[in-house]
């Protein structure tokens, strides 16, 4: 019986530091130019952030499954960068590196 | 019985460690989330109020938006293209509030739906902020032509800015004209920062 409560306990430590719908698709220590990441297609991603321990320029967006068209692109050297898309198409949540990213930096999309 | 004392003061131990690297983790996982970003700048991102410090004017059938400045009480700058200041379709991003340039002359976003082919691209607008020591913002366009862009002074705490809202021209990106660069000016006129928008020049 302890042994269960303690499973318990630790596993309601763990569950506590999860967020409910929150992907995170891409984190590296270091982002060449170029480098790329996305989700899976679906349709329920609407919000899409990067977020970057330095400041670096970066391309924020989401693509459709039928046109493969961009659609809320956001472009900045901010080191939170976030953007929203709020429709039922399927499509998945795209980030990119535009110059190199020196050091921790991560996208993370929310469905 | 030596045998059980020893193995009882090894599970012990190792039980210790365990709670031990349970509770860092845990004290850890109270400041940061799985993505290293401080919880409480998502929290003040939900709850801290947004001033409007510009406007995006209305054109064709594409609706006026605002530009909007949150400053968090995480200690971020946020800066926000937005329909209104309550909507969750907003595009933007943030910087530390103690270096709100991160390092440049010019804080932005560029924002557009379409594309990624400047001639599929339906809407285009910059936001920013500038330094009061900026005294001329302009957009390079692939064109070879320049178009200046109005600065609205904007006090945000203690500090002044300078803030703008720009929207491209439809007719433009219809014919493939593009922006290709935001420039910071000084009174020479002479380029002490130039940020690339990525459309191709």
């Amino acid at each position: 019986m302890k042994r269960l409560t303690l499973v318990l306990m630790l596993s309601l430590v763990f569950c506590a530091s999860a967020w409910a719908g929150t992907t995170t698709y891409a984190g590296n220590s270091y982002w060449p130019a170029g480098n790329a990441a996305s989700t899976s297609f679906g349709p329920g991603w609407y919000r899409n952030t990067f977020y970057k321990t330095a400041s670096f320029d970066t391309t924020l967006t989401f693509i459709d499954n039928v046109s493969y068209s961009w659609h809320s692109t956001v472009r900045s050297w901010a080191t939170f960068v976030e953007t929203h898309w709020l429709s039922s198409a399927v499509k998945k949540a795209y980030c990119r590196a535009n110059t190199t990213g020196p050091s921790w930096a991560s996208c993370t999309a929310n469905n | 019985m030596l045998r059980m004392k020893r193995k009882r003061n090894w599970i012990a131990v190792v039980g210790a460690v365990v709670a031990g690297g349970v509770f860092a983790g845990a004290v850890i996982a109270a400041q940061l989330d799985e993505r290293g970003i401080p919880q409480d700048l998502e929290a003040s991102l939900r709850s801290d109020p947004l001033v409007q410090v510009a406007d995006i004017p209305a054109d064709g059938g594409l609706g006026r938006r605002g530009v909007f400045v949150q400053q968090t009480s995480a200690g971020f700058l946020c800066l926000w293209d937005a329909p209104n200041a309550s909507s969750r379709a907003r595009q933007g991003g943030c910087n530390d509030t103690d270096d709100p340039f991160g390092g440049r002359e010019l804080f932005l976003s560029l924002a557009y739906d379409g594309g990624p082919a400047v001639a599929d691209v339906r809407d285009a607008r910059l936001i920013g902020l500038a330094s009061t020591e900026v005294p001329e913002v302009a957009v390079l366009m692939s064109d070879g032509s320049r178009r200046k862009v109005n600065l609205r002074k904007a006090s945000i705490g203690d500090d002044s800015y300078q803030a703008f809202g720009y929207r491209f021209k439809s007719s433009d990106l219809r014919r493939g004209i593009a922006p290709t660069a935001v420039l910071a000016l000084n009174d020479a006129g002479e380029e002490v920062d130039r940020q690339p928008t990525g459309f191709a020049g």
